[in-house]
């Protein structure tokens, strides 16, 4: 077995890099606004680790907005992505419309859920 | 014309005249004595005149007599009965063992004197009671040491004893200085029985035994098991006296001077007439008798009632309880009253303070549990009839308006939440426009 070097992971990082480079832009812009959900989705964990569940209700849907946004928007990704064969026939503005009402169930049920 | 006038003036006399033992005023009562000899209505005359200056009316009749019953039209004629009959094998009229217990188990009072020869039936009703007379019918209860010192030796089975049950409410508050002499039959609890109990017990140097055979086999009975006199208060608060001894209520034994065998001292009076006397007054519920009225519970700064508490809310709840005391319902004065908020287990118990005017009262507040509670007293003291209230009460949950609506401790959730939807709006304005 050939020992795994600094090296290796560093050629690993370019050639991510490089292959990423190519994605068209606006499924960067997707990935950035999943990377931005995460984050304020870790940043509440993060919060209720440090002074306790009480508002459980509010925790639950403050931290359920940030992953329902995140999986609706890689959702829009896989469907847009012009790569994808498997949506071939499903025209982008039909996945945005869906992605668009789907935003909106979700935000509705976490504004009730909220208080 | 006139007879018929008396007539319509007794009518509404009626009620009063037959108004009988009710908890409200427990008075007045009217007491059966049997006999097995009409003689011990003079022998034991100071006994009778002491609960008839008391203020009951006594019926004696002899057990045998064929006219005896205890109740007709199915009311009880009698509060109380009285049983001086120990050799009586069957009573006349209509009283038997049935009878008698279904008296007792109707709350009503019995006083039973047994001796040596009890006869069967005697027996019988003490076992019902839960206490088991030595079966040989020729034993008295013998003690080589604390006997009652008499003019002849005599075969030691006229007894001192001192050894009183521990309770005010039972015997008086005044101790009872001098011993109380017995002369009769022992008997044991039955260890199944809770609720009877020793109230005069013999010294630990006691057995009995026939005293005019040698003792060939160890006796059965034996020291501080064998009780002298105990007491039963069923759990419908009637009250059973059991006495091994007839004589002990006896005039005789009541003016004897008395000496116990190994002590200096010589009474001039035996203790027998104080403690039968106050025993006779709890048998007859002219101590220790409580009833508890006016429970009350209110929110915390109201007066009234509520049909159903929120958790958290405040309450105040407050109870009356008073002790009969032979002529009056005097306030009962006690620190160890407790209430429990209870649904299948007290959620809370409180002592209840008091003011000394028969009220007690808590303030507390509902658990954070809701469903149907129950304000629970049970109070069972010794020597007391037992008190068992309770009031049932729902506890709510708060309502979906009776919440906090912004929670500072929130802000970062509704923050994460807001942010996510303009987050939404950005991206899709992006996203549309970035082709």
């Amino acid at each position: 077995m050939v020992k795994s070097t600094s090296k290796d992971a560093q050629a690993l990082f370019q050639s991510l890099r490089s292959a990423y480079a190519a994605t068209p832009t606006n499924l960067k812009i997707i990935d950035l606004y999943v990377v931005f959900s995460i984050f304020t989705a870790l940043i509440q964990v993060v919060y209720m680790a440090i002074v306790g569940s009480f508002p459980f209700n509010s925790f639950l849907s403050g931290v359920l907005s940030c992953i329902g946004t995140a999986v609706l928007a890689v959702c829009l990704r896989i469907q847009v992505n012009k790569e994808n064969k498997e949506f071939k026939d499903l025209p982008p503005e039909r996945a945005f419309a869906d992605f668009v009402l789907c935003n909106l169930v979700l935000h509705l049920v976490i504004m009730n859920f909220l208080g | 014309m006139s007879k018929l006038l008396i007539f319509l003036t007794l009518i509404p006399l009626l009620p009063i005249l037959t108004t009988s033992f009710s908890l409200e005023n427990p008075s007045s009562r009217r007491v059966l004595v049997l006999l097995d000899d009409l003689a011990l209505k003079s022998s034991h005359s100071v006994f009778f005149n002491s609960l008839q200056s008391r203020g009951f009316d006594l019926d004696f009749k002899l057990a045998d007599d064929p006219k005896i019953g205890l109740h007709r039209y199915g009311q009880y004629l009698y509060d109380g009965l009285i049983l001086f009959c120990p050799t009586t094998e069957r009573f006349g009229g209509s009283i038997d063992l049935a009878a008698i217990l279904e008296f007792v188990d109707s709350g009503h009072d019995l006083i039973i004197a047994a001796d040596s020869n009890a006869s069967d039936l005697i027996r019988e009703i003490a076992t019902e009671s839960g206490v088991d007379f030595d079966e040989d019918p020729a034993a008295l209860v013998i003690d080589h040491s604390s006997y009652a010192v008499s003019n002849t030796e005599g075969d030691h089975t006229l007894i001192a004893s001192d050894e009183y049950i521990k309770s005010d409410v039972i015997l008086g508050s005044k101790k009872i200085e001098a011993p109380v002499l017995f002369q009769g039959i022992g008997h044991s609890l039955n260890p199944s029985n809770s609720l009877v109990l020793k109230v005069l017990s013999a010294s630990p140097s006691a057995y009995s035994s026939n005293p005019k055979s040698k003792l060939s086999n160890p006796p059965s009975l034996t020291g501080s098991a064998i009780s002298l006199v105990s007491i039963v208060q069923a759990r419908n608060n009637a009250r059973i006296l059991i006495s091994g001894s007839l004589s002990m209520f006896s005039n005789r034994f009541f003016r004897s001077e008395v000496q116990k065998a190994g002590s200096p001292t010589k009474h001039e009076k035996s203790g027998n007439e104080q403690f039968l006397t106050e025993l006779s007054k709890w048998v007859f519920h002219e101590r220790g008798h409580l009833k508890a009225m006016n429970v009350r519970h209110h929110k915390a700064g109201e007066a009234d009632e509520p049909t159903i508490y929120r958790v958290n809310d405040d309450l105040e709840y407050s109870v009356e309880i008073y002790e009969w005391s032979g002529a009056s319902w005097e306030p009962y004065v006690a620190d160890d009253v407790q209430v429990q908020f209870y649904m299948m287990s007290p959620y809370v118990l409180k002592n209840l303070s008091t003011d000394k005017k028969g009220s007690y009262f808590t303030a507390f507040k509902v658990p954070d549990v809701y469903g149907v509670f129950q304000f629970k007293v049970e109070y069972q003291r010794l020597g007391y009839t037992s008190l068992s209230l309770s009031k049932q009460i729902p506890v709510r949950p708060f309502k979906h308006n009776e919440y906090e609506r912004f929670i500072p401790a929130a802000y970062p959730y509704y923050g994460a939440a807001f942010s996510m939807m303009t987050g939404f709006f950005i991206f899709t304005a992006v996203h549309l426009y970035s082709k």
